[in-house]
């Protein structure tokens, strides 16, 4: 059997002339080379190894599973989360970036799991943490995150945007209407995660029951009711992470509406902030782990996320991002402050008093749309 | 019917080779993606699923919008004024590299700034800038100022000085290039024809370094109209331009459709820009292949 071919056959192939017989034999062997190189032993996965995870700033849980992961051999290759879309625009399409994990804001639920169809049911029997012992009942397969019998995303962290300060510049606002002070004009920054913007400007127009569900006059007239707000913005902070260089930096007090943890990361370098919940309220959120359908390592993807679920990581994540837990053991575990940041004992009533809100919905002849909100946005930014 | 290649001479086929796989990338990786995003700027989109049906209501959608021009007003203010300085501060250190000396520390020295992220840059310019950046922190501590002056970081200035930064590298390369082809004869030529040194710039050098001028003017201008992330983050609440917009229409709402509407308004923009930068300098009689044969001095007397 010829191990290669001459020059003349590949000339003669080159020039169109490769035999019929030479061409199915050639295909043949690349297509039965595809199939079966998966199956050899040097494809065989191990047990540790990389796994993709797309989260937010923080949320990688890069530190609080580090002897998890060391143990197992597993190595993070962490993407950042700026916005949530930024999720999708990497899932979606023909050729979606391979991640093994991700996770989805509540508003998002049906968007990824019907519409554009990126989440893979998920395993329970590959996930024993996630049980309804453990876990809150408000959490544990809810319709959120559990509906057609399938368990689309497993809640795994929850908190509050609120108001966040520098009280050296901004000394304990009680109320959104206080940046509004001259003294303050310039000292405000917008964030650019609408997720947590536009829950909030929604209540501060007085529309907070009727998020994400406002008709197109109401959404014009709560966009109106923030231009003296806009007025007082020095910037649109582009993330979390811009958010917390502007704090630090000194270039804004207050930033609208933000995460909880952002405290916390100023603190690390040498920043006092605060977060307070004004007269107005906060928005609530939820983040719940999904394996998406361009995961390439599901079991490891199944067992990281059941890591995350454990007490400990639960406990040490609350405190780091200044969250809640979803697993009733992690409550015995927080220190006294992340303990009492919330009421474990009536989550009922803390769900009630900040419910948790979806998106705008994509298509609706009633309500602004997504698209709507994003437009009044970018409208808004602009400053008309 | 066997179909077999053309043939071509040696010299053909050396040309063919060395500009086949910069031919092929570009067909694939450029020609192929922006004529399927033609094709989606006459469709129907909403949340990333794509409607085959032919319409014009993207590209009146957009420019009926006034946030698009205003956003593009911005973009085209920042990208303008960034290729005239970058170009500005750049020729005098070419015409230096290209005349005065013969060695490249200089050129070297201005690329060093290249081997860092485009990211880190930025950020870079916010500490220089900042409130409690080096310029305030250094006023302040001269006693120059009592409070930090704030105008000088999340502005368009700030966005331009910092693109400025970020392009001037390119600009020095491209006239470097373009002086160099522009021999001393030349200029030596023209002078001992009469010619005011003026008139041998204005006549000898811009003319024959046209290319290079227009395209590092170009080229600054267009990266820099379009860029979005230098605005939003040193730009303040003036910091959307059309890129920003265009992004979000793939990024957020997944209306690519809408997306690539406005990416090809913004090309037009471009083609409209360079066609009035060409048109410019051709009423200038700066182009190349044009010929003025004005009066020299030594001809009125003569």
């Amino acid at each position: 059997m010829k191990s290669h071919w001459t020059t003349d056959q590949i000339r003669d192939a080159a020039e169109g002339k490769l035999s019929r017989r030479r061409f199915i034999n050639g295909a043949a062997a690349l297509t039965g080379g595809a199939v079966l190189a998966p199956m050899l032993p040097g494809f065989a996965r191990a047990a540790g190894g990389e796994l993709s995870v797309m989260a937010w700033e923080g949320f990688t849980m890069e530190t609080e599973l580090k002897d998890w992961l060391a143990s197992e051999g597993i190595t993070i290759k962490a993407s950042i989360i700026g916005t949530q879309d930024d999720v999708n625009a990497r899932l979606v399409g023909s050729t979606p970036v391979p991640t093994d994990v991700s996770e989805f804001n509540q508003g998002y639920n049906h968007f990824y799991g019907d519409e554009l169809a990126i989440t893979t049911p998920l395993d329970e029997s590959k996930l024993p943490n996630y049980n309804a012992e453990e876990t809150f009942a408000g959490f544990y397969k809810a319709p959120t995150w559990f509906w057609d019998g399938k368990l689309h995303g497993v809640p795994w962290i929850w908190g509050l945007n609120s108001l966040v300060y520098n009280p050296a510049v901004v000394p304990e606002p009680k109320s959104y209407a206080d940046l509004l002070k001259p003294e303050y004009k310039d000292k405000l920054a917008f964030g650019d995660d609408t997720l947590a913007t536009w829950p909030m400007i929604a209540r501060v127009a007085g529309y907070g029951d009727k998020f994400p569900n406002l008709t197109v006059e109401e959404l014009d007239d709560a966009f109106a009711q923030m231009d003296p707000y806009r007025a007082q913005c020095r910037v649109f902070a582009a993330s979390n992470g811009d958010s917390i260089n502007l704090l630090v930096n000194g270039e804004i007090g207050a930033l609208f509406c933000g995460w909880s943890g952002i405290p916390n990361e100023t603190a690390k370098q040498g920043v006092e902030t605060k977060y307070v919940i004004p007269a107005e309220g906060a928005a609530m959120w939820c983040d719940a782990w999904f394996i998406p359908t361009a995961a390439t390592n599901t079991d490891l993807a199944h067992a990281y996320i059941n890591a995350t679920l454990g007490a400990q990581a639960q406990a040490d994540v609350c405190k780091n991002v200044v969250g809640g837990t979803v697993q009733k053991p992690a409550v015995d575990k927080m220190d006294d402050a992340t303990k009492g940041l919330f009421d474990y004992g009536n989550l009922d009533a803390v769900f009630a008093s900040s419910p948790l809100q979806g998106i705008p919905p994509r298509e609706s002849d009633e309500f602004a749309t997504y698209d709507q909100w994003v437009a009044k946005w970018e409208e808004f930014k602009l400053g008309f | 019917m066997r179909w077999s290649f053309p043939s071509f001479d040696r010299r053909q086929r050396s040309g063919l080779a060395l500009a086949a796989p910069t031919a092929v990338f570009l067909v694939i990786f450029f020609v192929v993606p922006a004529a399927v995003l033609l094709v989606y700027s006459f469709w129907i989109s909403r949340s990333f699923q794509i409607t085959p049906t032919l319409t014009l209501s993207n590209y009146l959608r957009a420019l009926g919008n006034a946030g698009m021009w205003l956003s593009m007003w911005n973009g085209v203010w920042i990208g303008a004024w960034t290729a005239v300085f970058s170009v500005a501060l750049s020729f005098p250190v070419a015409w230096y590299i290209a005349y005065r000396t013969r060695s490249n520390a200089i050129l070297y020295a201005v690329l060093l700034s290249w081997f860092s992220s485009y990211l880190v840059r930025i950020y870079a310019w916010r500490t220089i800038l900042g409130t409690s950046g080096l310029i305030n922190s250094t006023l302040m501590q001269l006693g120059m100022i009592d409070q930090p002056l704030s105008f000088l970081i999340f502005s368009r200035t700030a966005v331009i000085v910092t693109l400025v930064h970020l392009f001037v590298p390119f600009t020095l390369l491209l006239l470097l290039s373009a002086l160099r082809n522009v021999r001393t004869d030349y200029l030596e030529a023209a002078r001992d024809l009469g010619a005011s040194w003026r008139q041998s710039f204005l006549r000898v050098v811009v003319p024959m370094a046209y290319k290079g001028i227009v395209g590092s003017f170009m080229f600054t201008f267009i990266l820099a109209a379009g860029d979005f992330i230098s605005p939003q983050l040193l730009g303040g609440r003036e910091g959307v331009t059309t890129g920003l917009l265009i992004s979000n229409q793939f990024r957020q709402t997944g209306n690519w459709s809408f997306g690539a509407a406005l990416a090809f308004i913004l090309l037009g923009v471009f083609l409209f820009a360079y066609f009035l930068v060409a048109q410019s300098m051709r009423l200038g009689r700066l182009s190349p292949g044009l010929r003025f044969h004005p009066t020299l001095p030594t001809q009125e007397k003569a």
